[in-house]
């Protein structure tokens, strides 16, 4: 079964989150960043090229032109492979783990997998960020030493950074899925 | 973060008027000369010539060169005063990732107290998977209007 809603993340631009689920035990949920736009694609762009001019007409150097262009075109290649996250997706497993894979605009795709023998929690916490306080999900991984203790955190659609309204929707699959999962560990 | 119950005390304490006090006031105007004459003295000194203060006899001063560097190097220190502030202020936020975001040692050792029928209960941190099951999964259109 297959889901797709609109949400907005914490700046204002359009999310798109799609939920699949594939069995009672297992769900997939993939959020859409925006794509790089035209607009400031062209406005960096204009701006090296115009700080290169004017630097070419102070130095008369027309090395200046071929290096702002050479900058411009390995910049924008080095964002798009390194830097700009196109979808986050979140799968979870019931008896195997979790899932988050982010594929990144050039195509690279980079996986974390997490046991659910590792799993205490998946939470929403708030923090500070920036100058803004925002809610984020995160998942609480336990402790070897202490039974009750959290050994890290792991913030989940760090790209993507939804609101609160989102986030309410995924957490109240993956604590389905986790009752489920305790349910199952704890009976004999 | 967790949930915490705060007591607020308020005990009415004896307003004292620091205004009337004569002590104050004393101290006031021996602030108030010794700033002006600090003043007077900086303007003697930035723009009386050498030659006439030499012939009055008070030749100990330091360079004319440092009335015009010391109050520009306090302008500068005060601009990156604000600078240094902001960005020591954003450095030792934590970080998403965290673990201070979610406890800490004052939470992972506090001692369960008694459930008293009568009394409030005491204080205690609530961990954060009990608050989220509380606020997201047992109210269910309080966070859902946009």
């Amino acid at each position: 079964m297959e889901d797709e809603r609109s949400f907005s993340d914490i700046c204002g631009g359009r999310l798109a989150l799609q939920r699949r689920y594939y069995s009672p035990s297992c769900r997939e949920f993939c959020l859409s960043c925006p794509r790089l736009s035209l607009r400031s694609l062209t406005a960096v762009t204009c701006t090296v090229w115009l700080a290169a001019y004017g630097l070419f007409t102070l130095c008369e150097n027309s090395m200046i032109l071929s290096a702002a262009i050479f900058i411009t075109l390995l910049g924008l290649l080095g964002y798009l492979h390194f830097v700009k996250i196109d979808q986050e997706t979140l799968l979870i497993i019931d008896s195997l783990g979790i899932q988050m894979t982010s594929s990144y605009a050039s195509g690279k795709e980079s996986t974390t997998f997490i046991e659910m023998d590792k799993v205490k929690d998946i939470v929403i916490n708030e923090a500070i960020y920036m100058q803004k306080v925002i809610y984020y999900l995160c998942i609480l991984l336990k402790d070897p030493v202490e039974p009750h203790g959290i050994s890290q955190v792991v913030p989940v659609f760090q790209s993507a950074k939804p609101r609160l309204d989102c986030l309410i929707e995924v957490y109240r699959s993956c604590q389905e899925i986790l009752a489920h999962q305790k349910a199952t560990s704890t009976s004999p | 973060g967790s949930a915490v119950l705060f007591l607020v005390h308020s005990a009415p304490g004896k307003m004292v008027e620091n205004s009337l006090l004569p002590g104050r006031a004393i101290y006031d105007f021996v602030l108030l000369l010794s700033s002006q004459f600090g003043f007077i003295l900086y303007l003697v000194w930035a723009f009386i010539p050498e030659s006439w203060l030499n012939s009055l006899g008070l030749t100990y001063w330091p360079q004319k060169h440092w009335t015009v560097a010391l109050p520009l190097h306090l302008l500068i220190t005060i601009v990156i005063g604000y600078v240094l502030l902001f960005r020591i202020n954003m450095m030792s936020t934590p970080s998403l990732n965290s673990i201070c975001t979610i406890t800490d040692n004052y939470a992972k050792n506090q001692q369960p107290k008694k459930y008293q029928e009568v009394a409030i209960p005491a204080l205690r941190v609530i961990s954060t998977s009990e608050v989220n099951q509380m606020l997201f999964l047992a109210a269910k259109d309080l966070y859902t209007k946009n």
